[in-house]
């Protein structure tokens, strides 16, 4: 089809909607008056029995923990293939900066580097914070997950290449993400070696409103904080490697 | 004619997510870059989050956050947890598209979906 | 056993993710086949489970809370897998095939690295999770996790033309994925709950709610979008024809046909008690059925890439297992259930061929092969014996499906339909029949029609020695022809169960209540499997034999068919934006289907 006639039938095929669209938003239920069961039920349930504050980690890692089991391997999943399409025809050189062919390599700005120094690890450690503090405030593993593998970047701005690389290393990575992700489902068959359900909390879930409450969700926050953090950091380290030239060690085409 | 105004002014979500959705669509099957299609991709994802959103939302209450308050009225936790795993999740996947965007771009040298069909140059 | 049954629900899907997260962290420090060996060992401990679940549960289904959460009141706020014997058998049926693709595959991929076998381990372990899963949101993570996983190993062998297959795979599924949580969120507002149970109490208390409808229908398009089914089949040739042989085994085997289960789950465990769903189900999704059934049909005639053709072949027969699905009744849903198995297994073995091809022969395409299969000619029996089933050869557990929807078919219902399904079956047969002909024996050194159509150069690596690729294709095809008796009983049975669902007692409310099976009665016997797979052998014959035709009956076919087909080649373009067109096209039919109910 030519983009016109894509159009044109898009066009159509939208019109044919339409009538449907007001039809079922006319009898939606009333926003944000409608009845809400299931999430009243966890509120009202939640702080007594599982001796949390923040109801939207006990929903992630205790009433319905078994999705973010699968959840957690999918990231694994995405992170592992664009590891294999990136990594896998590039190879891997720690020593080599960037040099891309036709652009000047200017020296990093002093202001950069100094800001980037202060801001990084500060936001890595904000980052650990976010992690830490899942069942008590907003927070857990894969909010911090994320701002702990932005704080690495933000590393890479103040150490440079050289620096940042000798800490990023692959397999190092590789295996936070997949200890991560393993920590999670071995918390599933703890609970079952106890002779309970799969991933039940049978840990001392600690006082409401202290740091180390919750029990078992804390090690499932854990394991999530974990493999977001590598994964993220494995994203951000094999996007940056793209910006190295390939060299003579490259191989060109991997069969796999 | 208030009660009226406010029934029309309750739809408002749900026609944000449609027209999120359609125009997410639209932008795909008209879309000449792959980097921008993928953006679209990441448009359509924000309707589906604006949708669950909407759906766990109530009026004058507060979030399911016990810390400073003795647990009370507040929204849906639920639909909070599901899209907050999606997002990062989603996130993850667009990665793994650039990726494949990326290798594609350096074997052949353009991004136009036009262009790149299987089998057929 | 009571006690220890209770225990296996959580172990084929947690299993094997803890297995592939260790492989994972430790898979390159192990030395160089023994994360076949672990990957292979995890799919046979699935497999173990998953049949001792399928045995164990006929008289009642077991219900299994995660984390302890058992459902207060008839509310439900954890996550449930209900197991019983559908589900179950097919989880079986899925590691059994993995099990034979990681033997197919054992030393492709040469790497230290074991992530090959972390993403089939995943792949696997979504979409047994499909299966057993009785939550809605739980369905669509196990869906997304076989998604990306399946997105992860296409784009593998990172030729070019893997990488804008993969693209166009990964753009249609991505769509159809929001698409399903677009749906998901809409019942969600309207019944406030996620488990089917609660769900299906609440689409009974609203039968004629639109929101609901709408809600099945968006969540139908993306099971339909994986499914293959038309108008949302066209990312299916173009993954197939570059995903690595061994994944396109798993993708045309089960992924596809698990899509088509997600519809048979919503159908009755959840939307069972909404009028305008069933009547989406017995109208719509009947005509898509027929449709991909004939259109799948007629495009693996015109493939020359002997992948795309299998591809084709796929979308048609998947075609048939909607028509199953869609006739909403015992027989269709027992014989759908019984045909997918068979289908999987015969489809995998085809693609199990393909990649030996590839591997010995050094290429993919049939015109360029013609003659040279000589050397493997033990894969072309099986390849021919393939064929024949596929067109409706009257043995084996295929043969036993299509009788039982056949019968469905047969009790007063449109003609076309009817018509659409053997035509399928004929042309795709025949397709896998004339490949057989042209590499094996030589034949057809004229091309027709397949000459025009996409094709590339590939190979695979062929370090594997050709008996070890043999083994698991014939296992898989020796498979589909055992125990079709007993498969039929197993699947009305199943389709009782399926078609009963016991909300009840899965919320806690009420007592067990085992479903109503009437009693099983064999199927006639027909003379239409013979029929159709005459009607393949001919068309294969003619396909091959057609320049020896005299000319004029070359040029009337040219004048009659010549436009149709193509039509058909020019809408299968390969452009990505065509098919989120076609997408959002097909939606348009549900809600135009709606307003005419």
């Amino acid at each position: 089809m030519t983009p016109r006639v894509r159009i044109a039938v898009f066009a159509l095929a939208v019109l044919c909607l339409l009538p449907a669209f007001a039809h079922v938003a006319w009898h939606m239920p009333p926003f944000g008056a409608h009845p809400l069961p299931y999430g009243d039920a966890i509120n009202a349930a939640g702080t007594r029995e599982r001796h949390v504050t923040n109801m939207i980690s006990a929903v992630n890692f205790d009433y319905r923990g078994f999705d973010t089991l699968g959840e957690e391997f999918m990231l694994l999943c995405a992170v592992t293939g664009t590891s294999i399409l990136l990594r896998g025809n590039r190879g891997e050189r720690v020593d080599a900066p960037q040099q891309v062919p036709g652009r000047p390599i200017r020296d990093r700005s002093d202001g950069v580097v100094l800001i980037a120094r202060l801001i990084g690890p500060v936001t890595i450690l904000f980052g650990l914070y976010v992690i830490l503090h899942a069942m008590t405030t907003p927070g857990g593993g894969f909010q911090g997950g994320v701002i702990v593998a932005s704080g690495t970047l933000l590393v890479f701005l103040g150490e440079g290449y050289r620096g940042w690389r000798r800490l990023m290393r692959s397999k190092l990575l590789d295996g936070c993400e997949g200890l991560g992700a393993t920590l999670y489902a071995l918390c599933g068959f703890a609970s079952m070696l106890a002779g309970l359900p799969f991933l039940q909390n049978m840990l001392p879930l600690g006082e409401v409103k202290d740091l180390f409450s919750g029990g078992l969700m804390l090690l499932e926050n854990l394991g999530v904080g974990m493999a977001v953090a590598g994964g993220f950091a494995v994203l951000f380290l094999e996007f940056l490697e793209e910006t190295r030239v390939a060299s003579d060690g490259d191989e060109e085409e991997s069969g796999g | 004619m208030m009660a009226m105004l406010e029934r029309v002014q309750s739809l408002l979500p749900w026609a944000v997510a449609a027209w999120l959705l359609g125009i997410g669509l639209y932008a795909i099957l008209t879309s000449r870059h792959y980097v921008h299609l993928i953006g679209c991709l990441s448009v359509v994802q924000a309707s589906t989050y604006v949708l669950l959103l909407a759906a766990g939302y109530r009026h004058n209450a507060r979030a399911p956050i016990f810390y400073t308050h003795a647990p009370s009225v507040a929204v849906d936790p639920v639909v909070q947890a599901l899209v907050l795993t999606d997002i990062v999740i989603g996130a993850t996947v667009t990665a793994l598209l650039l990726a494949l965007v990326l290798q594609l771009h350096k074997r052949r040298g353009t991004l136009d979906p036009e262009k790149l069909r299987p089998m057929r140059s | 056993m009571n006690a220890s049954l209770a225990l296996l629900p959580p172990l084929p899907v947690a299993g094997p993710l803890a297995v592939a997260g260790l492989l994972l962290v430790f898979g390159h420090m192990l030395p160089r086949r023994v994360p076949d060996a672990i990957a292979i060992l995890a799919a046979i401990a699935a497999g173990v489970v998953c049949v001792l679940m399928a045995t164990h549960t006929v008289q009642a289904p077991l219900t299994y809370w995660f984390g302890g959460w058992t459902p207060r009141h008839g509310l439900p706020i954890g996550i449930a897998f209900v197991v019983y014997p559908p589900g179950a058998w097919l989880g079986a049926f899925i590691a059994l095939l993995f099990v034979a693709t990681l033997l197919f595959a054992w030393g492709y991929y040469d790497e230290v690295q074991a992530h090959f076998h972390v993403l089939m381990l995943l792949f696997m372990t979504g979409m047994i999770g499909f299966c057993l899963t009785h939550d809605l949101f739980n369905l669509f993570v196990w869906f997304e996790l076989m998604s990306v996983s399946a997105f992860a190993l296409t784009g593998y062998a990172l030729r070019t033309d893997a990488l804008e297959g993969a693209l166009n795979f990964t753009v249609i599924n991505t769509i159809g994925s929001y698409l399903i949580l677009g749906g998901l969120g809409l019942i969600y507002i309207e019944v406030g709950a996620l488990d089917f149970s609660a769900l299906a109490h609440g689409v009974n208390a609203m039968p004629g709610s639109p929101v609901i409808a709408a809600s099945f229908a968006l969540m139908a398009s993306g099971l339909l979008i994986k499914g293959a089914q038309v108008p949302f089949h066209f990312w299916l040739a173009d993954a197939h024809a570059v995903a690595p042989s061994p994944v396109s085994v798993i993708f045309s085997g089960a992924m596809v046909s698990i899509g088509l289960y997600g519809i048979v789950i919503l159908t009755w465990s959840v939307f069972g008690g909404s009028p305008p769903v069933q009547h989406l189900v017995h109208t719509l999704l009947l005509g898509l059925g027929a449709a991909s059934a004939a259109v799948g049909g007629v495009m693996a005639l015109m493939q020359r890439h002997i992948k795309r053709l299998l591809a084709f072949s796929t979308i048609s027969h998947a075609g048939i297992l909607l028509v199953g699905v869609a006739l909403l009744d015992r027989d269709g849903l027992s014989g759908m259930l019984v045909y997918l198995i068979g289908h999987g297994l015969v489809k995998g073995a085809l693609f199990m061929i393909a990649g030996i091809m590839l591997a010995t022969l050094g290429g993919i395409d049939e015109i360029g092969l013609r003659g040279k299969g000589r050397p493997i000619w033990p894969a072309g029996l099986v390849m021919g014996f393939a064929g024949l089933m596929l067109a409706g050869l009257p043995i084996g557990l295929m043969d036993t499906g299509m009788e039982r929807i056949g019968l469905a078919l047969r009790s007063g219902h449109e003609l076309i339909v009817r018509f659409a399904v053997v035509m399928g079956m004929v042309c795709t047969g025949a397709a896998v029949l004339r490949v057989t002909g042209r590499v094996f024996l030589g034949w057809g050194s004229v091309a027709g029609e397949e000459e025009r159509s996409p094709t590339n150069a590939e190979r695979e690596k062929a370090d594997r020695p050709l008996w070890l690729m043999l083994v698991p294709t014939t296992l898989l095809v020796g498979l589909s022809l055992l125990g079709s008796h007993d498969a039929d009983r197993i699947g009305w049975r199943a389709a009782s169960v399926l078609m009963q669902p016991d909300h009840d007692a899965v919320l806690g409310l009420a007592g067990p209540h085992p479903a109503s099976i009437p009693a099983w009665t064999k199927v006639p016997g027909s003379w239409l499997p013979w029929l159709a797979t005459m009607l393949a052998l001919g068309l294969a014959v003619l396909e091959l034999t057609w320049h020896k035709l005299p000319r004029r009956v070359g040029t009337s076919y040219d004048r009659a068919i010549g436009p149709v087909l193509a039509v058909l080649r020019a809408v299968h373009s390969g452009s990505v934006g065509d098919y989120v067109t076609w997408v959002v096209v097909g939606l348009a039919a549900m809600g135009v289907t709606f307003a005419l109910i």
